[in-house]
């Protein structure tokens, strides 16, 4: 019955997603956390990427994000401290949910993007608008969701890719995963490392001296069937990176940072389902760890770290064959700490109520709300609606709407003599209306959203009247956010030759409401692409980015500007083995191919045009 | 003949007739930024210089960008000149990039053997720059001895923690530290000749130092918070000064402490008064006197009060942002009245006049 009802959902929701790739058979796969994600998104997008997409970027997460989404990635240097901006919106205004469990710091409410590495990750849904309902603060401009699979049923995979590339860089990693009918079992491992020295274009022999890193990490799927109603499974995931922060221009000889993460977290899920009822319980514990080295020669550092103990129940009475209604309750407690902070301790609970109703494949809604009770502070009571209707042929009209809030992190209320402990969380009203057209060779959607922030925490030299000239957080910016998203994939095949292509493009508008500036850090334009063709054993891609203008100050000053890029990856493969139970995959990329000289940061060259041979084995 | 040529032949004329007039040598002028005042801003992702000529009708950004095609880094702590050049000293990039100072034309890049360098003063044709050293090491503070002619770094003399503000005065070089990441209370004497060191104990976090007319070395100590309230204001303050040092002796003459809840954070020197702010008040104090003014010379309202100077009466104040153009306020200290606002660079923390 469980498989079944996840076919459906699988069958039913999956034709909303862009898959890039459909390469996978997914009838086997159980992920509870992302089948949630596909019901609870009536009315947004999502875009998904499969294994085989991550696989082709397995540099770091920030480069696949920056490819393969409509995200702006704001990287200090490539591999350097990277974070988010979705829609236009603060680095805080991300979330990143592991398996269903927001992981953003506590200590600054992002995540860096080279802080973890997704390599072993199954796949990466993308869903853009607000989120805070289901996965609590910082689900603002959107959720970057990283599940886990388990496949049940007779089965033994393994699975090795390796790659070697410019500056010494090695990518590696293993995946492990067994089946049979009651148990599903997975493992994998991965390690990277580059010396990262790439040559600065545009420059007299300047190097990105200072840029190393390597990380490692593994994780590990349990799933068992106690009976026919319940399941137990458990999901753990540990990785820790060293890098160095590289420098900027004129003198990149000067930089000295030196940066570990140590991540690891763990989820245990009991789920039963019987009839109309299904019950989860889940508990999860994670950890995270930096330590910053101002000079890697001096083994003194300064740190930050956090536990987190999370409690959850979730319940769901499916009321009839249209309509459910699900209860999700949570009990979380944060215990974060600095070098410049003694150890706090956060409790909070919350409990949402969602509604579910849909007419066979004509329209389907949403309903939900959600209340936080928060040790040191009041969240505001929100809520979310969605729709989506199909009177079309083919045809998706979708909306939605929802309340939204980012709390004060660690730092914000904490750091000795600048915190601000009356800080009230981050607020944001947001709309958005979309169309989307689906048919077997074509998957096309245009969305135009509104994001009305207030509330917005910033640390400015004027916060306290009393003290000018320090540093403080207070509440003060209110930003408007608007724009165009746009997204295509199309596949095509003529006898044996296989063309695929994916588009995203997005407008972005992002404004502060009392100068009427542009915010700072925020292209107007940003597309990406990606072209594949495939000819029996033979196939290659072409990857492009365009990143239009960036403003640097918050004036707008023409003379401080980030200039718009173009930059394009180019990669062939060819099948070695191509059989049901082995394939070997032999592959070569050229990165950054017409050698563009370009900055995502100011005085912070990108890498020059660099290669890459990999491998790619299962069996 | 067309107009045109006979304009230009009285042009010719007359340019000869003008030269005639004058036997001496003409004054050619030495560079587009002659004659002007020079503001430099830290910067947010890079540090830029300004150039606001002296009847205020041209303002130029970003002259060191316009001229060489290329950015400073950041941050730009400070700038330095002798007779011919301008030294601008960036911290976080371990350089200081020399430009002729009346074009801003680059001349040489110093980027080997410092680490952190603050601030620098040029004695009889040889550059002094203090650096701080490792960010994660308080023990390896130096003054850097700059060869001027070949630009590099020719021996390093050990200070304590933290060396700021340098200046030089009869073989003796005086630095002030303000202790870098932590804080210290010391004010360095380094004799030129022997580079020997030794250390004078003032008030915690000295900064500012100069010296008067009076001869004395003049330096604004600015304290030091030893513990919070809840609310994160400054429960208790160690001293706040303005300390005066005997150059011959080199100890403490005098000492002016400031009341608990005055928290100065700049002082400079016109040739016979002390201006210092509190917050964005400024005020005046004769070099000769012993009490703190009971009231401010004015009010600027900066919101981020974070540079000053001082030249022929007239007052220039720096109200810094550093995520957008800062502004420089110019004052009129007779009539104590604003009489003109001009853009300054991103986080703009130092003025000079050129």
């Amino acid at each position: 019955m469980m498989r079944y009802i996840l076919f459906v959902f699988i069958l039913l929701f999956s034709s909303k997603t862009f898959a890039q790739i459909d390469s996978i058979q997914q009838l086997k796969v159980i992920n509870l956390s992302s089948v949630k994600l596909q019901k609870h998104s009536k009315g947004y997008k999502v875009l998904k990427l499969s294994d085989s997409v991550i696989l082709k970027n397995t540099e770091s997460f920030t480069t696949l994000l920056r490819f393969n989404t409509p995200i702006y990635l704001k990287e200090y240097g490539s591999g350097g401290t990277s974070t988010a901006s979705f829609r236009g919106t603060s680095a805080s205004n991300t979330a990143v949910i592991w398996n269903g469990i927001n992981i953003n710091s506590i200590n600054n409410g992002q995540t860096g993007f080279n802080t973890l590495t997704v390599n072993l990750i199954d796949d990466i849904d993308v869903r853009s608008g607000g989120g805070s309902i289901e996965f609590g603060s910082g689900a603002i401009g959107g959720t970057i969701h990283l599940n886990d699979q388990l496949s049940f049923g007779n089965h033994l995979t393994n699975q090795i890719v390796s790659s070697l590339g410019s500056y010494n860089t090695y990518n590696n990693l293993y995946k492990f995963s067994y089946g049979k009918d009651k148990v599903a079992v997975k493992f994998g491992a991965s390690y990277n490392e580059s010396e990262n020295d790439y040559e600065w274009l545009g420059t007299d022999d300047l190097k990105n001296e200072n840029g190393a890193y390597n990380n490692l990490s593994f994780s590990l799927g349990f799933a068992y069937k106690l009976n026919n109603f319940s399941k137990l499974s458990v999901f753990s995931t540990k990785y820790k990176g060293n890098r160095e922060f590289s420098g900027t221009l004129p003198n990149p000889s000067a930089a000295k940072e030196k940066y570990k993460d140590y991540n690891f977290r763990n989820l245990v899920t009991y789920s039963y389902h019987k009839n109309e009822f299904t019950h989860a319980v889940k508990f999860a514990y994670l950890t995270q760890e930096y330590r910053y080295f101002a000079d890697k020669n001096i083994d003194s550092y300064n740190y930050g770290k956090s536990k987190n103990y999370l409690l959850k129940y979730d319940f769901n009475y499916q009321i009839s064959e249209y309509s459910s209604i699900e209860s999700f309750s949570e009990l979380e407690s944060v215990f974060g700490s600095t070098d410049e902070i003694k150890e706090k301790n956060r409790k909070q609970f919350s409990q949402s109520f969602i509604y579910n109703l849909s007419f066979e494949n004509i329209a389907s809604f949403n309903a939900k709300i959600r209340k936080d009770f928060n040790s040191d502070y009041s969240i505001p009571f929100i809520f979310a609606l969605g729709a989506e209707i199909n009177l079309l042929k083919n045809t998706i009209t979708r909306i939605n709407g929802s309340k939204n809030y980012r709390v004060p992190t660690y730092n914000d209320l904490y750091w000795p003599a600048l915190g601000n402990t009356d800080l009230i969380p981050e607020s944001s009203l947001q709309g958005e209306f979309g169309i989307g057209y689906t048919t077997k060779h074509i998957k096309l959607d245009v969305g135009v959203y509104y994001i009305n922030s207030k509330d917005k925490i910033v640390w400015t030299p004027g916060g306290d009247p009393e003290r000018p000239g320090i540093w403080v957080p207070i509440n003060v910016a209110e930003a408007v956010n608007k724009g165009v998203e746009f997204t295509v994939a199309i596949n095509k095949v003529f006898n044996k030759h296989v063309f695929n292509f994916n588009l995203n493009y997005s407008y972005t508008i992002a404004k502060d409401k009392s100068t009427n500036n542009y915010l700072t850090y925020v292209p107007k334009h940003l597309a990406n692409g990606n072209l594949g063709y495939s000819y029996k054993r033979f196939s290659a891609f072409y990857q492009h980015l365009f990143t239009g203008e960036i403003y640097t100050t918050t004036d707008n000053l023409d003379s401080y500007t980030v200039p718009y890029y173009n930059v394009g990856n180019v990669g062939v493969d060819y099948d070695i083995i191509k059989t049901d139970s082995k394939q070997l995959v032999l592959g070569a990329k050229v990165n950054n191919v017409f050698n563009k000289e370009y900055q995502v940061l100011p005085s912070r060259p990108m890498p020059n045009r660099n290669f890459n041979i990999n491998i790619n084995f299962k069996f | 003949m067309k107009i045109s040529k006979l304009l230009l032949s009285i042009f010719l004329l007359s340019v000869l007739f003008i030269s005639c007039d004058d036997d001496d040598e003409p004054q050619l002028p030495k560079g587009d930024y002659e004659n002007g005042i020079i503001v430099s801003g830290e910067g947010g992702t890079t540090g830029s210089v300004y150039y606001l000529s002296d009847d205020y009708a041209t303002i130029e950004s970003q002259i060191y960008n316009k001229v060489n095609s290329e950015d400073l880094g950041s941050y730009l702590q400070s700038i330095a000149f002798d007779d011919t050049r301008a030294f601008i000293v960036v911290d976080n990039q371990n350089t200081i990039t020399v430009v002729d100072r009346y074009t801003f034309e680059k001349e040489a890049s110093i980027s080997t053997d410092l680490m952190l360098p603050r601030y620098m003063t040029v004695y009889e044709g040889i550059g002094y720059a203090t650096n701080w050293g490792s960010t994660a090491d308080d023990s390896d503070d130096f003054v850097a001895v700059i060869d001027l002619s070949t630009y590099q770094v020719t021996s390093t003399i050990s200070v304590g923690n933290g060396p700021e503000r340098i200046v030089a005065e009869n073989g003796k070089l005086y630095v002030s530290h303000k202790g870098a990441w932590s804080t210290n209370d010391i004010v360095s004497v380094i004799d030129i000749a022997s580079k020997g060191v030794s250390e004078i104990t003032v008030k915690d976090n000295p900064d500012e130092l100069f010296i008067d007319n009076n001869g004395d070395l003049v330096v604004l100590c600015e304290g030091l918070t030893i513990s919070y309230n809840d609310d994160w204001s400054p429960k208790e303050k160690s001293p706040v000064s303005i300390t005066k040092i005997n150059t011959t002796t080199n100890t403490v003459d005098s000492e002016i402490i400031f009341g608990a809840d005055q928290y100065p954070s700049l002082l400079t020197y016109d040739g016979s008064d002390y201006f210092y702010n509190l917050g964005s008040m400024i005020y005046k104090l004769d070099d000769s006197a012993t009490a703190l003014p009971t009231s401010e010379l004015l009010d600027t309202g900066a919101s981020n009060l974070y540079g000053l100077a001082v030249e022929n009466d007239i007052l220039y104040t720096l109200d810094a942002n550093f995520s957008a153009e800062s502004s420089m306020d110019i004052y009129d200290i007779s009539t104590k009245l604003k009489t003109n606002s001009v853009a300054a660079p991103i986080g703009a923390s130092k003025i000079y006049f050129n």
